[in-house]
């Protein structure tokens, strides 16, 4: 019954979040909240191999696993990054990139 | 019925994106977000995949949320309203995005996708513990221990960076 | 499997136990002396596990395929090794400044960990395996470019390569997905068999392969992703971007090869047209940004942006002597670019100066250091008889054979133009003079030893043509 939704209309949808994030992550001038368009696109990716895995390749759980890998991968970046961030904070009492960048040219 | 769910959740879940990361208050992006992850999390669960679906919520809706809300709520005034964003910037990121997510979208629909036959049987947890712990084709040991390597760094380099040193 | 397979990993299982031992000798040592000497034991223990690295071994495969141990991968470690060794040898006298204090240890513990990452991305036969290694290789790298906690940049530097690191990631992530769906797995073996079988390409897979070579290049900092390379470079501590832009971008351009030539080499056609324009723009676009820079740091930087474009020139080629001039163009570039950022980290941690301005009559003082100095930048520039000539000269080489004349002819024009920024410092150390020249320094023994280890390396390797015969035999072509 549930396997009358076209594996495309899941696909659209992730690759529209991806692009989501992938705009968030341009836009956005709060380094947190560029981390959340990051989370966003990571999440996408997730969708994409899940749904990819059980639609298309069932019988083995490869998509399955390396989304869980991402995962963990994912938690790992946003501890270090969230470590970066409170350190920038700390110096510059403020996170808008901006503020932060010293450098130019 | 699932059908209907299903639309449901995809919608809702671009709504939170698009709200993710266009909202100008950041606890209130921070909430759309895990709005996001959650609904995720519900989509999993739709496809039976209960064991994805629990990590999502348990990692990514109870773990990094609660780090990024934590240091939300360390680094901003709750009531801090961000300035508007630059015109020029939007119309630059957004037509970007756009040309990208045309022509995924064109390429996808495009494919002649051929689903499998086989009906999924339901994964057990027990499934996944043991592609974990097994090491011949299909078996994971190797980044499973290779990601501990990483976890530990991570760790370290955290440390390093945030502790306090005498001084 | 038994005991013995295990010997196939013998990098890996050594670099572990390192990371075992330092961990637990600082855990245990609170005294804040013997830091130093833990650091000079880390120097002495990675050095006896780059000499291990030539010992010759067995090949083959382990968990499934997962790992892939074969001639070649063992080389490109010991290269990535002999960078990792100079680097720590350098970094000595920057670690012992009291600012990093209660801080040695973990330095080179993170090094080692993003090492580990390394080896295991070029060893992967596996897509999941590259992802994990490709992150292990990055992650830590970002704290260690945030490594000086009091100077802003430092931080900056952190966040900036760990954010874009994460988007390359996620571009990278959603390539494979891609490739997923169109191959149905992640093993590199049975999706090059998988598409051998296609009539045709579908455009998935080749929309997921540009994902794919999307996330490398930033990895690797080719334009258009080269963006966050030059704060990155100048805000991380010299010898944090030292490693980055020698073994990290190694390491990323090695398994970059290796997936072209073995994943997608039935998609030739498609990606050589793709790496060649990147090449192309990256060449261009690193040389002009370096012709304006006048901070050593950042000059070298955006020098390495334009190196990174030639090193593709090998592999375009696509082809057995393609792969190898990448592998010998990269120890050279070892060499020559540690040798650069060794002359630049002596000078800044003892005078603080990191202008061109301040390099003006370098030759009258410091004899020896602009001498080597000299010697890095014409091996960068390529001019003869330093080894840097005959890198570049292969590389050409590789891609001509291949017919990609026009190719060459811009890299040829690109290598004129970079001949006039590298031999700008030469140009102050040794003719221009200065009313106040940087003082006769002296340097430590560890940061000689490491500048020694260039200059021969620059000297011998360009002449011992073993070497590069040696490279060939390994490495294969489609």
């Amino acid at each position: 019954m549930f396997e009358t939704i076209p594996l495309t209309h899941i696909l659209i949808v992730s690759t529209l979040m991806f692009f989501i994030g992938v705009f968030g992550f341009l836009v956005r001038r709060n380094l947190i909240t560029i981390l959340m368009s990051v989370e966003l696109i990571l999440n996408s990716v997730n969708i994409n191999f899940i749904a990819i895995n059980k639609f298309l390749y069932p019988e083995r759980l490869e998509g399955l696993m390396f989304s869980i890998f991402v995962v963990a991968v994912a938690a790992a970046e946003a501890a270090v990054a969230i470590a970066i961030i409170i350190n920038i904070y700390r110096r510059f009492s403020s996170i808008n990139v901006e503020d932060v960048s010293e450098m130019k040219g | 019925m699932k059908e209907v769910l299903f639309y449901l959740f995809a919608g809702l879940l671009l709504l939170f994106s698009i709200l993710t990361v266009s909202s100008r208050k950041i606890l209130r992006a921070a909430v759309f977000l895990l709005f996001s992850l959650v609904l995720t999390a519900a989509l999993y669960f739709l496809w039976d995949y209960l064991f994805m679906a629990s990590v999502q919520l348990m990692l990514y809706a109870g773990g990094i949320m609660v780090l990024i809300v934590f240091s939300v709520l360390l680094t901003h005034n709750i009531d801090h309203k961000f300035d508007p964003m630059e015109f020029k910037k939007i119309i630059f990121s957004a037509l970007l995005s756009l040309v990208g997510a045309v022509t995924v979208i064109y390429v996808i629909l495009s494919h002649p996708f051929k689903t499998s036959a086989l009906a999924a049987a339901p994964i057990s947890p027990e499934d996944i513990g043991r592609g974990f712990l097994s090491y011949g084709e299909n078996g994971y040991i190797l980044p499973f221990e290779v990601i501990s390597i990483l976890l530990l760094a991570a760790m370290i380099g955290a440390i390093v960076i945030a502790k306090k040193t005498t001084k | 499997m038994n005991l013995q397979t295990f010997l196939l990993m013998r990098h890996e299982i050594i670099l572990m136990i390192i990371i075992l031992v330092m961990l637990a000798a600082e855990i245990f040592s609170d005294d804040k002396k013997n830091t130093y000497n833990l650091s000079i034991i880390s120097i002495i223990l990675f050095a006896i596990h780059t000499i291990i690295g030539y010992l010759p071994g067995e090949q083959g495969t382990l968990f499934g395929k997962m790992y892939i141990n074969s001639e070649l991968t063992v080389q490109m470690k010991n290269i990535l090794n002999i960078g990792v060794l100079i680097v720590l040898l350098q970094a000595s006298q920057w670690l012992r400044k009291p600012e990093n204090e209660g801080k040695t240890t973990e330095f080179s513990l993170l090094i080692y960990s993003t090492l580990l990452g390394m080896y295991f991305m070029i060893s992967s036969g596996n897509f999941l395996m590259l992802f994990i290694g490709l992150e292990t290789a990055t992650i830590p790298v970002a704290t260690l470019a945030a490594y000086d906690k009091y100077r802003n940049q430092s931080s900056e530097a952190g966040i900036k390569l760990l954010l874009s690191s994460a988007l390359s990631s996620g571009i990278l992530l959603f390539g494979l997905s891609m490739i997923y769906a169109v191959a149905g797995t992640f093993y590199f073996e049975q999706i090059s068999s998988n598409l051998a079988t296609m009539s045709h390409t579908p455009a998935l897979l080749a929309l997921g392969m540009i994902f794919f070579i999307a996330g490398m290049a930033f990895k690797i900092s080719l334009v258009p992703f080269h963006l966050w390379t030059a704060d990155v470079y100048e805000g991380a501590p010299v010898p944090v971007t030292s490693y980055l832009s020698v073994v990290s971008k190694g390491a990323s351009v090695f398994i970059f090869t290796i997936v072209l030539y073995t994943v997608f080499k039935s998609m030739l056609v498609l990606w050589t047209d793709a790496v060649i324009g990147i090449a192309v723009a990256t060449m261009i676009i690193g040389n002009l940004f370096a012709l304006r820079q006048k901070n050593m740091k950042r000059f070298l930087a955006f020098s390495s942006i334009a190196q990174a474009g030639f090193i593709l020139l090998g592999t375009v080629a696509g082809s057995q002597f393609g792969m190898s001039t990448v592998l010998y163009f990269v120890l050279i570039y070892i060499f020559s670019n540690l040798a650069a950022f060794g002359v630049v980290s002596i000078i800044s941690y003892s005078t603080g100066k990191e202008s061109m301005n301040d390099y003006k009559g370098l030759y009258n003082t410091n004899p020896k250091l602009s001498l080597i100095m000299m010697l890095a930048l014409f091996s960068l520039a390529g001019i003869p008889p330093v080894a840097g000539f005959f890198g570049k000269f292969f590389l050409f080489m590789a891609s001509a054979e291949q017919g990609y004349y026009y190719f060459v002819l811009i890299a040829v024009l690109n290598t004129i133009i970079s001949l006039y920024y590298y031999l700008l410092p030469v140009k102050a150390m040794f003719i221009d003079t200065n009313e106040t020249p940087i003082e006769p320094l002296k340097s430590e023994l560890l940061p000689k030893i490491a500048l020694v280890l260039c200059v021969v390396g620059l000297l011998v390797i360009g002449f011992a043509s073993p070497v590069f015969e040696y490279l060939k035999e390994i490495s294969f072509g489609i």
